[in-house]
């Protein structure tokens, strides 16, 4: 792996973690957990996002250990930017939303297993609440342990795409082709 | 137990919450988290007591979210476990500090880019946090709203996120190429400054940990 490549890891790992502080000042339901992992594989491909995506699993259960089980989910992320990266859309906000959407919807089907057979649904305060919810709205606890991931996904990977896309549009263009996918991320070669 | 090799803390750290979640509920829970309760306590005097209030301010809440969405039973079932996993957890963060593992990486002759990856990120953490509660600082006394309506709030974030997260990429570029001045080669074979002792004992000890999980999970299964 070219060193540059090697040098972003743990830039986008700790892009991952720091966004926390801009969240918590705004004081919106986000987490912004993936950012550095969409943005590392948009930049320099599927093992460079898959890296930083295990990467910030395991610090961050250094701080917490039941962060560890949900590696699966920052894996499954990257490989998804993989595919948008390819597919360029991260190109606007127009095509980035829509495929941030879509990321919520995997990434809450790939956290509910997860989350309902170790934790039983009980991870953080939100979605623990969003699942009781769902139980009192009738759901399955499948379907409510769902419902509560689906609610803390949904906008927050659409804002995390619409956040990348902005990023990558912002960066000049010489930096931008130093990475091997950049450019075709957002639409500028084929 | 500070002294055991890296590997032996690690397959410890594992094995505990593996055992507790193989086990039946709740007697194997209980009996990996009364395991990992004398591991805490074997530390002694306030990192004791340090280890013992992160595991109990980390695992109180999700007994709460159990409580709530499981009743009694099951929050006992999984709140063993999952209390087992953190004190597991913040035991084996207290006991092995990161140089000391990436020694035994490098003594093991694992690629140089394992140990950079995790010396570089444990130190490239704590610099982009402290950046982001300067910018947010900075962006606070220049006038930007962070409250109000959803709308006014994104635009608030994306104030604050994008030079955040620009600054770091340009970063790429000036770190690679201190790297590379310095001669840094990710398929050079490094030697370890004080590679950490491991012994027989240990090896067999982490190889007995490891079967015991699997002939659980056999005899569980079975």
């Amino acid at each position: 792996m070219p060193v540059r490549l090697l040098v972003l890891i743990p830039v986008a790992v700790a892009i991952n973690l720091a966004l926390s502080a801009a969240v918590d000042a705004v004081a919106l339901p986000l987490f912004l957990d993936t950012t550095g992992t969409i943005l590392a594989t948009a930049l320099g491909g599927p093992v460079v996002g898959v890296i930083t995506g295990v990467l910030t699993s395991t610090v961050n259960s250094l701080r917490n250990p039941t962060f560890w089980p949900f590696v699966v989910v920052q894996i499954i992320v990257a490989l998804y930017a993989w595919v948008a990266a390819r597919s360029g859309w991260f190109r606007s906000l127009k095509t980035a939303i829509p495929a941030g959407l879509m990321l919520g919807v995997i990434a809450s089907a790939t956290s509910t297993p997860i989350s309902y057979l170790i934790f039983k649904c009980a991870t953080t305060g939100g979605i623990a609440l969003t699942t009781k919810l769902g139980q009192l709205l009738g759901f399955s606890p499948l379907g409510a342990c769902f419902f509560g991931s689906f609610v803390a996904d949904f906008g927050d990977k659409a804002v995390t795409f619409a956040l990348v896309t902005s990023v990558l549009h912002a960066l000049p263009r010489r930096t931008a082709a130093r990475f091997p996918l950049a450019l075709r991320a957002i639409g500028a070669t084929s | 137990m500070r002294g055991l090799h890296p590997f032996t803390l690690l397959t410890v750290a594992a094995a505990l919450p593996a055992l507790a979640w193989i086990g039946p509920a709740p007697w194997g829970g209980a009996a990996a988290l009364s395991a990992a309760g004398v591991l805490v306590l074997s530390l002694g005097g306030r990192q004791s007591f340090r280890v013992a209030r992160a595991a109990v301010f980390t695992a109180t809440p999700l007994w709460f979210f159990l409580y709530l969405l499981q009743g009694s039973g099951g929050m006992l079932a999984t709140g063993l476990r999952l209390t087992t996993m953190i004190a597991g957890g913040v035991w084996l963060v207290a006991v092995l500090p990161p140089p000391r593992l990436i020694e035994a990486m490098i003594a093991r002759e694992w690629p140089v880019s394992v140990a950079f990856l995790l010396a570089a990120t444990l130190s490239a953490i704590p610099a982009l946090r402290a950046r982001a509660g300067h910018l947010v600082d900075a962006q606070r006394s220049r006038g930007l709203r962070t409250r109000g309506g959803p709308l006014i709030r994104l635009a608030a974030l994306r104030a604050l996120a994008l030079p955040l997260v620009l600054s770091a990429l340009h970063e790429v570029d000036e770190r690679a190429m201190a790297l590379e001045t310095r001669g840094f080669d990710p398929q050079v074979r490094r030697t370890p400054l004080a590679p950490p002792p491991d012994s027989l004992a240990q090896r067999i000890s982490r190889w007995g940990l490891v079967l015991s999980c699997v002939a659980l999970l056999v005899w569980r299964i079975a």
